[in-house]
């Protein structure tokens, strides 16, 4: 039997005013808006909020141990995961630094180690001109159909690790952390040097299902 | 409601013109000052999140992705730019994945916008504007549990009605709160 909407926003609001984390399931989403102002209102349920002296001391060691002056290449975010998933992070810094700033150049198909293709959907679910944001594995990517035809390139800025999302009036995909845009090519289109998007591999079944090659 | 998300101005990307990387003023205090930045970006991710194993572990997400692209020289406004448009990003990433929705979709909710910068105010000022958008009952339900820490069961006894009335009203009031802007 379904949650009945009041039981499963008074779940999360029981569990918001015990200091418990938000723990989410499936159809929450429904109730979207009821959440979130249950989470900002429960903010102010324990007044004003500052690092404990612990997590402050931990962030510090954790800053202190992270490189700088070098980068966190746009590889080794997807890699980390970084900027797709926001799940808990245990510390420590994840992914390999590389010493120096990476060049700019186009950017060749991902193709993960042991790389599996993932069932994504039907082909009747992907609109003809409309970048659909699919997960397989730890690889994000926007597909878009072309008749029968699907390509897809990777949900990740090539620039900041942060998540694009299709800005449908203008058909191109957005940054959400600069003012950047890439076509459904993954060309970039900004006033400033960009690579090019990753080319995620993608192709479509006998029974027009559409598969992600992910991991 | 809007379609687009607010997309950060060049100041919160300084990255752009600097070469990739966002300067600190000094190498000696580059921790303490990024402790200061993150503590401001530890309240605002609170506020919206208000848990706080779930604020830790955001801030921190938010630390190690910018930390790496920070080095000497640049103004203090430069770097809470890019921390806050990191944070926005971060915040993003968890509303997606624990609702199941693509951030397209949460970039469509006005209910999950994000401004740009840190709040001008305490959550509990900032609990007291939505208060104040809302109906006489729809206030006084949330108050009692929000505010005053009260129990269904409690609140129902001073409401004067029922547990299950007082959950539906709750779940309505929620509702309205969320439709009430206090970024604009």
């Amino acid at each position: 039997m379904p949650e009945q909407p009041e039981n499963r926003v008074e779940r999360i609001v029981n569990d918001l005013l015990r200091g418990r984390r938000l723990k989410l399931r499936a159809g929450d989403a429904e109730e979207k808006e009821a959440i979130t102002a249950a989470a900002r209102l429960a903010a102010a349920h324990g007044g004003p909020q500052r690092m404990s002296p612990a997590f402050r001391r931990r962030l510090a060691q954790t800053l202190e141990s992270a490189p700088r002056d070098s980068w966190i290449t746009r590889r080794a975010a997807l890699v980390a995961g970084l900027g797709v998933a926001a799940g808990a992070l245990a510390g420590g810094v994840v992914g390999t630094i590389e010493p120096s700033p990476p060049q700019l150049s186009g950017s060749g198909p991902i193709n993960p180690r042991k790389g599996v293709w993932t069932d994504v959907g039907a082909l009747a679910d992907f609109d003809e001109g409309r970048g659909k944001l699919v997960h397989a594995g730890a690889v994000s990517a926007f597909v878009f159909r072309r008749g029968e035809a699907v390509s897809a390139v990777s949900a990740i800025c090539s620039h900041l690790p942060c998540e694009l999302w299709w800005d449908g009036e203008q058909s191109l995909l957005a940054c959400p952390c600069h003012p950047v845009w890439f076509t459904p090519e993954g060309k970039p289109k900004s006033k400033y040097p960009m690579p090019s998007l990753n080319e995620v591999k993608a192709r479509t079944t006998a029974d027009e299902r559409v598969e992600v090659l992910g991991t | 409601m809007t379609s687009e998300p607010p997309l950060p101005d060049d100041s919160a990307a300084p990255s752009e013109r600097t070469g990739e990387v966002v300067d600190l003023p000094s190498a000696t205090r580059a921790t303490d000052i990024a402790l200061d930045e993150l503590e401001l970006v530890y309240a605002f991710i609170y506020a919206r999140v208000g848990n706080r194993a779930d604020a830790e572990d955001l801030t921190q997400q938010v630390a190690l992705k910018a930390f790496p692209r920070l080095r000497e020289g640049s103004p203090p406004s430069a770097i809470r730019g890019y921390l806050f448009a990191t944070a926005r990003s971060v915040l993003g990433a968890f509303w997606s994945t624990r609702l199941g929705l693509s951030t397209a979709e949460l970039h469509e909710d006005l209910a999950l916008a994000v401004p740009r910068g840190p709040d001008s105010d305490e959550p509990v000022e900032r609990a007291g504007r939505i208060l104040a958008g809302l109906s006489d009952n729809y206030r006084r339900v949330l108050e009692l549990r929000f505010l005053h820490g009260y129990s269904l069961k409690e609140v129902a006894a001073e409401m004067r009605s029922t547990v299950g009335a007082v959950k539906v009203m709750q779940l309505r009031a929620l509702r309205a709160a969320a439709k009430v802007d206090v970024d604009a």
